[in-house]
């Protein structure tokens, strides 16, 4: 990964990041830095995302940003119900988002996948889906439904691996995937993220707990983000879990385009570019969802994130 | 593309667009209609107790919105429920009206809502013993028998209680 050859002076990449404290790895180096006064009164959010390229200044203050190459994105939470919503970059001069979903334990939610592949096209960011803890449901019925809607995300044009950090399963193909790339995993907590990143790189020691018995559901047990670098080259951005992924910078008019099975049908409709896809008469999309060429729970997601959009 | 997307999600099935079956205002009959379980007697509001049109919104199962089909869903005769009972007797179902969807010839059977207006329930009676033969056939593959004329004194005694 050639960003962390940066020679500039002053100048590094963010490879962790808690709140208002930032590690920045330069030339070799790492430092630890604060965010400058006027850098933090010039954004509603926080400027600085992991995967940023930073200047900082003798003070260890960062004082700014450089240009991102790509940039993934979502609605932060409300700190206040009436308060205007904002975005929050989750990562940045990221080369594939990462989705990570459990095939048990807990259950896989496919909407939220479907919500972070929009992000991720809408992003301009190629997507991998990664189904970890296969072996929790290796030889049940289960199996066979996270294979065929595995089967689906492929022929929509996914690369999807299916792992188990406890039987190796999948971790050569996913190996191969990363290398000299940088990679964000995204997911729920309690999906395998950081398990799955102890499994990849032995030796990283990234803490890790058991989902809980009484919800199945993770505990937030990582809570930073941190870059982690691979040693067949490229870097992994491990994430905690996030519990909500909403849309940002995403037109309901476009949305369509983001569903890649869908963009050949955008404008073919009776009613062209103006066809919301829902209750138009000759929708193409609608008549493709019928004649099997398009998922219908692909399309129930479209519809759900249609409605939630301005 | 070559995969057919026609499998059903039941291990990761999740909740979509359940909490739909709320009140409305009937596509066709253009009337409010009401969801309540008070006035309507039934959970699943399904089909507008003025004109007994619905829509074919689900795919899979009750509830589960997955249909991109969405056309009306035309009542085109009465059916009695096979019953679960052991020592049930033949015809001692439950009244069903049949709906078939316009568009895509899906058949489904519904519950009659207590609030159905009767006169378009025996309508449907009427109308149905001009069925075509190609929709009867759909309906015997799907094991749905219609009833006929002859079990007008039946459909009277479920809808009033008259013998």
């Amino acid at each position: 990964m050639n960003a962390f050859r940066i020679t500039e002076p002053n100048t590094g990449f963010v490879t962790k990041k808690l709140t208002n404290i930032y590690h920045i790895q330069a030339d070799g180096n790492s430092l630890v830095c604060a965010l400058s006064a006027r850098l933090k009164r010039a954004s509603n959010g926080d400027p600085v995302a992991i995967g940023d390229v930073v200047r900082w200044n003798e003070s260890g203050q960062i004082v700014e940003v450089l240009p991102r190459r790509s940039q993934l994105m979502r609605r932060a939470a409300k700190p206040m119900p009436d308060s205007y919503a904002h975005e929050q970059v989750i990562a940045a001069n990221v080369d594939q988002v990462i989705p990570v979903f459990a095939a048990a334990n807990p259950k896989p939610a496919w909407n939220l996948l479907d919500r972070y592949l929009v992000s991720a096209e809408s992003a301009e960011i190629p997507a991998l889906v990664v189904i970890t803890k296969f072996d929790l449901v290796d030889g049940k019925p289960e199996s066979a439904e996270i294979m065929s809607v595995a089967t689906e995300y492929r022929a929509i044009g996914y690369e999807v691996i299916v792992t188990s950090a406890e039987t190796g399963l999948g971790l050569e193909e996913l190996r191969a995937a990363l290398a000299n790339r940088l990679s964000v995993f995204v997911g729920k907590s309690g999906v395998g993220k950081s398990s799955l990143l102890n499994a990849l790189e032995p030796g990283l020691g990234v803490k890790v707990q058991q989902t809980s018995r009484l919800t199945g559901k993770g505990r937030h047990t990582t809570t930073h983000l941190e870059m982690f670098p691979l040693a067949a080259g490229g870097a992994i951005i491990d994430t905690p879990g996030i519990r909500e992924f909403g849309l940002w910078d995403v037109d309901s008019a476009d949305l369509a385009l983001f569903f890649p099975e869908m963009r050949p049908f955008v404008g073919v409709c009776k009613f062209g570019l103006d066809c919301s896809h829902d209750q138009e008469p000759g929708c193409a999309i609608r008549r493709a969802v019928n004649a099997g060429e398009i998922s219908p729970y692909r399309y129930q997601s479209y519809l759900k994130l249609r409605d939630e959009q301005p | 593309m070559n995969t057919r997307f026609t499998t059903q999600r039941i291990y990761t099935r999740s909740n979509g667009m359940r909490n739909t079956f709320g009140n409305f205002v009937c596509l066709y009959c253009h009337n409010f209609v009401s969801a309540e379980t008070a006035i309507s007697g039934v959970h699943n509001r399904n089909h507008c107790p003025y004109c007994l049109s619905s829509r074919h919104l689900d795919l899979f199962e009750a509830g589960d919105r997955l249909s991109a089909c969405k056309a009306r869903m035309k009542p085109v005769a009465l059916t009695l429920k096979h019953s679960i009972r052991k020592y049930a007797r033949p015809g001692d179902g439950e009244l069903m009206l049949v709906h078939v969807c316009e568009e895509c010839g899906k058949v489904s059977i519904n519950r009659i809502a207590a609030d159905d207006v009767n006169e378009q329930v025996l309508g449907v009676l009427r109308a149905s013993g001009a069925l075509e033969s190609g929709l009867r056939r759909v309906l015997a593959e799907n094991g749905i028998t219609p009833l006929a004329m002859a079990d007008w004194p039946a459909v009277m005694r479920r809808l009033f209680g008259l013998n």
